[in-house]
């Protein structure tokens, strides 16, 4: 998969992707703000956006909000979140596919995001 | 002086002088018609016995009357005539005494249209007194009341509905100028009462925000870097950049065990933090009790097997209990952590429910560790505290796990505690207030039968 990794915490992200590239193969590409990510999620062609909710510039759920306004075919959304209260969590639910809290295990993130898409997949 | 009380006293006073001038005028008019009716009874009296007399003697009876009669005629120009009468007896004058009694007859209808004139004259007065002393008295207490409505009961009427609005958490208050009497002493006082405590609100809900900010920081912040360090680990260990020695391997262990503990460490915290401050809103629902014992068994029966604790759930009356499932289950998960952790090899850790006399579900956790003394009972319940002794090494922990289960478990309504005697086990229980008997249950029972 191509997938986007909206994280603005250099080492977070060095982790994520390492993991993402080593144990699923993935094709990764690191955007360091929300305002970064939007124009590179709008740009590229990603089959799965990850998205951290708090980042410069622009917040997780603004990105994901204007993405998928302003994207004709949006691809799947994953959040990356410390928060764990459950109006966020609500938040999250509503407008992605759904999220991974932090601190994640990098060894289990693969599996993680292949259980989201799949239990995506099979509510649509 | 507009003191309330100054008022009643002037009330009072004018009270007094109306009622106690008219009333007191209008004794006085009842007690001189009274006089004069007995004057003019006292005067027919006399003019019927005088009648009756024979002008030439008297009889013995008549002679004691007319002694008697003349003790009791005062005015001197009657007086003088019955005793000249009296004389004339005396002197056998009959012809005098004749005079003496026609004269008298004359004087004394005279002398009755005069008592009448006065008993007419003084009941008009005592009329115009007596109504005016009793329509003062009415208008008086009229007026008193209506005083005592303006004054006071509409004033402490007004003022109740402000503290009740306070009570009820609606600090929509309306600060007036209280009047300057005794009702609006109360009410200048509760109005800087009120005042402080919408002050001291406005602090509290300021400082509710800086520990809102404040928590949501420290868990971006905290958690952060320990995900780069805890992930870093992670993948080294999983041999991502080659394979480790042993020795390398070993250090790396030590420093991802330490690391998820200082991550359960900050959640505990978070998680205490957050019920204290009441930010974690419980969301509850009929859930079946049995289950959710089964499920943290599940959970937890890694740990179990490796310390060689048996699990066990007492006769498990179905029934459903008003909870929010995710934080009982963290509740439950705490104490039976604790007792597998305190159990001895092949002990057996048994969760059981009851009823008690308040009608409220207790649910028990008994394990057959070591026991807990009485005096280190209370102190478990507090932050970062264990009970340790010889006996009792300290067991790996937060020291939150029951200060958070005993938080869950108030802001449920129920209470926890722990009975125990050292040697003898202990056995955690807490209680829960809305449950039923499981309706799935009867229907079973009714498929059965």
């Amino acid at each position: 998969m191509k997938i986007l990794l909206a994280e603005d915490d250099k080492n977070i992200a060095t982790i994520a992707k390492l993991a993402l590239e080593q144990f699923g193969s993935h094709q990764v590409d690191h955007a360091s703000d929300g305002q970064i990510a939007l124009e590179m999620a709008l740009s590229g062609d990603y089959d799965l956006i990850l998205l951290d909710e708090m980042m410069p510039k622009l917040n997780g759920l603004s990105v994901c909000h204007q993405y998928k306004v302003q994207s004709p075919s949006p691809s799947p959304i994953i959040f990356l979140s410390a928060k764990s209260q459950e109006a966020d969590l609500d938040e999250f639910r509503r407008c992605s596919m759904g999220f991974i809290t932090k601190p994640f295990d990098p060894l289990k993130i693969c599996s993680q995001i292949a259980s989201i898409l799949d239990a995506g997949r099979a509510a649509a | 002086m507009s003191s309330i009380r100054s008022r009643l006293v002037v009330i009072f006073i004018v009270t007094l002088t109306l009622v106690g001038g008219g009333g007191g005028l209008a004794f006085d008019a009842f007690q001189n018609y009274a006089h004069f009716n007995n004057e003019l009874d006292f005067s027919y009296q006399i003019t019927d016995q005088l009648q009756t007399l024979n002008h030439r003697r008297l009889t013995e009876e008549q002679s004691l009357w007319l002694k008697e009669t003349l003790s009791k005629v005062h005015q001197p120009e009657r007086h003088q005539i019955l005793k000249d009468l009296e004389a004339a007896y005396a002197n056998r004058a009959s012809r005098t005494a004749q005079s003496r009694i026609d004269f008298f007859l004359r004087n004394e209808a005279e002398y009755r249209n005069f008592l009448r004139s006065s008993i007419s004259y003084y009941e008009e007065r005592l009329v115009y007194w007596g109504l005016l002393a009793l329509g003062s008295a009415v208008l008086v207490v009229l007026f008193t009341l209506a005083f005592l409505q303006i004054a006071v009961f509409s004033e402490l009427k007004s003022l109740s509905r402000k503290m009740v609005d306070f009570l009820h958490h609606r600090y929509t208050y309306q600060f007036s100028l209280p009047p300057p009497t005794e009702v609006g002493h109360l009410q200048a006082t509760f109005n800087s009462m009120a005042q402080r405590v919408l002050v001291q609100m406005q602090e509290l809900q300021a400082l509710d925000k800086a520990k809102s900010d404040f928590l949501s920081i420290a868990s971006h912040e905290l958690r952060t870097p320990l995900t780069s360090i805890k992930g870093s680990l992670s993948l080294l260990r999983a041999g991502v950049v080659g394979e480790l020695n042993e020795a390398s391997n070993n250090l790396m262990e030590i420093a991802e065990n330490e690391t998820d503990r200082l991550i359960r460490l900050i959640n505990d915290l978070l998680d205490l933090a957050k019920i204290e401050a009441r930010k974690l809103p419980l969301s509850p629902q009929w859930e079946p009790l049995a289950e959710l014992v089964e499920s943290t068994f599940q959970a937890l029966q890694g740990l179990a097997e490796t310390s060689k604790v048996t699990l066990q759930l007492k006769d498990p009356t179905p029934m459903e209990v008003y909870m929010d499932r995710d934080r009982i289950q963290q509740v439950l998960t705490n104490l039976v952590s604790n007792a597998i952790k305190y159990s001895p090899e092949k002990g057996t850790v048994t969760v059981s429910f009851d009823v008690n006399p308040q009608e409220e579900i207790v649910i028990s956790v008994t394990d057959q560790g070591q026991g807990i003394a009485p005096e280190d009972q209370e102190l478990i319940f507090q932050k970062f505290r264990q009970a340790t002794g010889p006996k009792n090494p300290l067991v790996k922990g937060t020291g939150l796990g029951l200060a958070i289960a005993r938080a869950l478990v108030e802001e449920h309504q129920g209470h926890i505690d722990v009975k125990s005697s050292p040697g003898q086990g202990c056995s955690f229980f807490f209680t829960l207030p809305k449950w039923r008997f499981s309706l799935k249950t009867h229907s079973q029972m009714d498929q059965a039968a």
